[in-house]
C-alpha cells in the first residue's frame, strides 16, 4: 500500500502533502501539550515500534500470511494524533532505510496510512466500543472492526490517489505518465485484498493486541481509555457525540466517496429531463402526461444546471455547486444530529427520573 | 562534535561478511528428521535479520571515503528532492535510463555496495514491472495495438504502443528514484542526514524524533529478534498456524508495545536527569565548501540538461 516515487505525478504529491501538513501542526501541539517532555522517547520507540509491526507476518486463516500496519493499534493505546507523529516517522525511515514508499510521494503515503487510517480507526473504534467496559467482548470485536475499517479506508483512499492519475496527466496519443490504471480499475484492485487478506491482518492484529494489553497491561491504555474495569463502568457516562461531529464526518465520507460515482455505468437514474428519455428502452409510446406536466413544475433554482444564469464561468459555477451542496447537506446532518441528541436527552432525563 | 569526524578511511569499518551475508532462518527439526513448515515466525525472524543487515551496511557505507560522502547532507538532502522532482517531470524512458546509468555511477564511484543492497535496486523496478503488465494489454487499456496476440470477434487483441510506453515509464522513474534514496541514504550517515534536515527547517523536535527512532529501530528489532527466537526453542511441535498463531501473534506485539512504554519511560527519565526540559540542540555543525559548490553546478546543469533534452520545458 505505500506509494512508490514514480507512480504519482508531483503536483499530487503536493497537494498531498499540503493536506498532510495542518494534521503534523496540529498533532505536534497536541501531543506536547498532552505529555510535554515525555513525546520525544515516547513518539520515537513507538516509530520504531510502528516499522517492526508491518515486519510482522501475521497468521490468517487459509495458511496464508499478510501485514499489517499498525496505525490503528497505536491509535487506539495512545490517540490518534500521537499515530500520525508515530507513523510519519515509521514511513520516513522505511523510505529512506528500505526504499518502501517514495520520498516525492511521503505525503500520499503520510495521508493514507498516517492520517486517514488512524482517524478512521480511532473512530470506529469509539463508535463500536461505545461505553462498554474495558474487559468487554465488544471492545474487541469494536478493535478488530477498526483495523479492518481503518486499512480497507487507508487503502481505497490510496486507489483514488493512483486511479486519478491517468485522466490527469497523460500524453497526446493518451499514454498515461504515471500510474496508468483508471479509478475503475484501482478501485477494485485495492478493494479485493483490503477487504480479504490485508483487513483480516489488521483486524487479527488490532484486536489480538488489545486483548493482551487489556489483560496483562491495562495501565498502558489508561492514556485513551480513561473508564474502570469491571462493571463500574457501565454506569459511567455514555460518550457524547457532538452533532458538528457528527455533520463533519458525514460530510467527508460523502466526499470522500464522490469517486465511486465515476464508476457507475450510464447516467444518474430519473435525472433525464422527459424531452431526453429513451422510451422505448422503458416499453413507453410518449412521455407519461403527469411527468410532462410537473417536469417544469419549480424553475425557480438557486443555480440552475450547476451554473450561472447566464452560462459564464462554467467551471467556477460547477464548483459554487458543489460547494453550496456540500454545505447544505452539512447543516442538514447537524439539524438532524441536534434533534436526535434531544430527544434522546428528554428520554434519558425522563428514565433517570422514573 | 563536527561532522568531518563521522567520514573514516576506507579501512576504519570493516562489516565481517558472515554479519551482513543473506542467511535465511531456517525452521527447527522435527523428530522425524524433517525440517518443520516454514510458518510465519521464521519469516519475521528473516525480515527483523534483514532490517539489522540493512543498517549495518548503511553505516558502514556512509564511513567510506567516497565521492557523495564529501558532500554536505544538507546539499545531499535537497538534491535527493531535486533529482526526484526532475524524474517525475521527465516523460522519456530514453531520459530516464540515462539518468539511472549516471545514478548507478555515482553510487559505484561513492563505494555503495550494490550486492547488498540490491533488494531494494533490483525489487522495485520488478514489482513496478508486475504491476505494468497488464497495462499494456489492449483490454486492460485502449491504444494502438503493436503486437497483436489473439483476436475477439475480428478485432485485434495484444500489446498497445501507449501500455508499453507507460509501463516502461513506471519501471525506469520507479528504479531510478528508488537508486537515488539509496544511493543517497546509504553515503550520508544517518545522524547527519537527520541534522541536515533540521538546518533545512523540518522541526528540531521532529528530527530528534526521527533520529530516537532510528536508533531504537536496532533495538526494539533486536528485541523482536530475541522473542522469536525463543519462541522458536521453546516450541516441540511449532507454532501452529491458526487461533494460537493468532494469539501468539497478539501476545509478541503486545508484549513490545507494553516494553516499548517501559523503555520509552526509562529513557525519558534518563532525558531529563541530564537537564531535558524539552528543546532540542544539534552539535552537527555543516560547512559548506568548494567541494559542494561544484556538485551543486553539476547536479544543477545535469538536471537542466536532462529536463532541455527530454522536452520538459517546453
Amino acid at each position: 500500500m505505500h506509494v512508490p516515487d514514480g507512480y504519482v505525478s508531483p503536483q499530487t504529491c503536493v497537494i498531498a502533502l499540503a493536506a498532510t501538513v495542518p494534521f503534523w501542526v496540529v498533532a505536534t501541539r497536541k501531543v506536547s501539550d498532552v505529555v510535554k517532555t515525555k513525546d520525544v522517547p515516547l513518539l520515537a520507540m513507538f516509530s520504531a515500534l510502528v516499522f517492526l509491526i508491518m515486519m510482522f507476518n501475521i497468521p490468517l486463516p487459509g495458511g496464508t500470511s499478510a501485514h499489517a500496519v499498525g496505525a490503528v493499534v497505536v491509535a487506539v493505546v495512545l490517540g490518534p494524533w500521537s499515530a500520525v507523529i508515530a507513523v510519519s516517522v515509521a514511513l520516513v525511515l522505511q523510505a529512506l532505510v528500505f526504499g518502501d514508499g517514495g520520498v516525492l510521494a511521503f505525503g500520499v503515503n503520510a495521508l493514507n496510512l498516517a492520517v486517514i487510517m488512524p482517524f478512521v480507526g480511532f473512530g470506529v473504534y469509539r463508535l463500536v466500543a461505545g461505553g462498554s467496559p474495558l474487559d468487554s467482548r465488544r471492545r474487541l470485536v469494536a478493535a478488530g472492526v477498526a483495523g479492518y475499517v481503518g486499512i480497507t479506508v487507508a487503502g481505497l483512499s490510496t486507489a483514488v490517489f493512483l486511479g486519478v492519475q491517468p485522466a490527469l496527466h497523460h500524453s497526446a496519443d493518451g499514454t498515461p505518465l504515471y500510474s496508468p490504471y483508471t479509478l475503475a480499475q484501482t478501485i477494485p484492485a485495492m478493494a479485493v485484498p483490503h477487504l480479504t487478506f490485508a483487513g483480516a491482518a489488521e483486524a487479527v492484529l488490532t484486536a489480538a493486541v488489545l486483548a493482551y494489553l487489556v489483560r496483562a497491561a491495562p495501565g498502558r491504555l489508561a492514556g485513551t481509555h480513561p473508564l474502570p474495569t469491571g462493571a463500574a463502568s457501565r454506569a459511567a457516562s455514555r460518550p457524547r457525540v457532538r452533532p458538528v461531529t457528527v455533520a463533519a464526518g458525514f460530510v467527508v465520507a460523502m466526499v470522500a466517496l464522490c469517486p465511486l460515482g465515476l464508476l457507475a455505468p450510464g447516467g444518474a437514474f430519473a435525472e433525464e429531463a422527459p424531452a431526453d428519455l429513451d422510451l422505448a428502452s422503458h416499453g413507453l409510446q410518449a412521455v407519461p402526461v403527469g411527468m410532462d406536466r410537473f417536469a417544469g413544475f419549480w424553475s425557480h433554482t438557486l443555480i440552475d444546471d450547476y451554473g450561472f444564469g447566464e452560462g459564464q464561468s462554467p467551471v467556477l459555477g460547477y464548483w459554487v455547486s458543489a460547494l453550496l451542496g456540500v454545505a447544505v447537506v452539512g447543516v442538514v446532518v447537524y439539524l438532524l444530529a441536534r434533534a436526535v441528541q434531544a430527544v434522546t436527552a428528554r428520554g434519558r432525563a425522563v428514565s433517570d427520573a422514573v | 562534535m563536527p561532522s568531518e569526524c563521522a567520514v573514516r578511511g576506507p579501512d576504519a569499518v570493516t562489516v565481517p561478511g558472515w554479519l551482513v551475508a543473506d542467511e535465511p532462518n531456517l525452521p527447527a527439526y522435527e523428530p522425524n528428521g524433517q525440517r518443520r513448515r516454514r510458518g510465519f515466525l521464521e519469516a519475521t525472524a528473516d525480515q527483523s535479520a534483514q532490517v539489522l543487515r540493512q543498517v549495518v551496511v548503511a553505516d558502514e557505507t556512509a564511513a567510506r571515503r567516497g565521492l557523495l560522502q564529501r558532500l554536505d547532507p544538507r546539499g545531499a538532502a535537497v538534491a535527493m528532492v531535486a533529482v526526484l522532482v526532475v524524474l517525475a517531470l521527465v516523460h522519456h524512458v530514453v531520459v530516464l535510463l540515462a539518468a539511472w546509468a549516471l545514478v548507478l555511477g555515482l553510487a559505484l564511484a561513492s563505494h555503495v555496495p550494490l550486492r547488498q543492497t540490491s533488494r531494494a535496486w533490483v525489487l522495485v523496478p520488478v514489482f513496478a514491472a508486475f504491476v505494468a503488465a497488464p497495462a499494456t494489454l489492449s483490454v486492460v487499456r485502449a491504444g494502438d495495438v503493436v503486437v497483436t496476440l489473439w483476436t475477439w470477434h475480428g478485432t485485434g487483441h495484444g500489446l498497445t504502443s501507449q501500455g508499453l510506453t507507460a509501463a516502461a515509464l513506471l519501471v525506469t522513474r520507479a528504479g531510478c528514484s528508488v537508486s537515488v534514496v539509496l544511493t543517497i541514504t546509504a553515503t550520508t550517515s544517518w545522524n547527519r542526514l537527520f541534522a541536515a534536515l533540521g538546518s533545512l527547517g523540518v522541526p528540531r523536535v521532529f528530527c530528534m524524533v526521527l533520529s530516537m527512532a532510528h536508533r531504537y529501530l536496532v533495538l526494539v528489532t533486536g528485541v523482536v529478534a530475541d522473542m522469536v527466537t525463543s519462541r522458536q526453542v521453546r516450541t516441540v511441535a511449532g507454532v501452529r498456524h491458526d487461533r494460537t498463531g493468532r494469539a501468539v501473534l497478539g501476545a509478541s506485539v503486545g508484549a513490545l508495545v507494553g516494553k516499548s512504554h517501559l523503555m520509552a519511560d526509562e529513557v525519558h527519565q534518563a532525558m531529563v536527569a541530564r537537564g531535558y526540559r524539552g528543546h532540542t540542540r544539534t552539535l552537527q555543525t555543516f560547512r559548506f565548501g568548494l567541494a559542494d559548490l561544484v556538485a551543486v553546478l553539476v547536479l544543477v546543469a545535469t538536471l537542466g540538461g536532462l529536463l532541455v533534452w527530454d522536452g520538459a520545458l517546453g
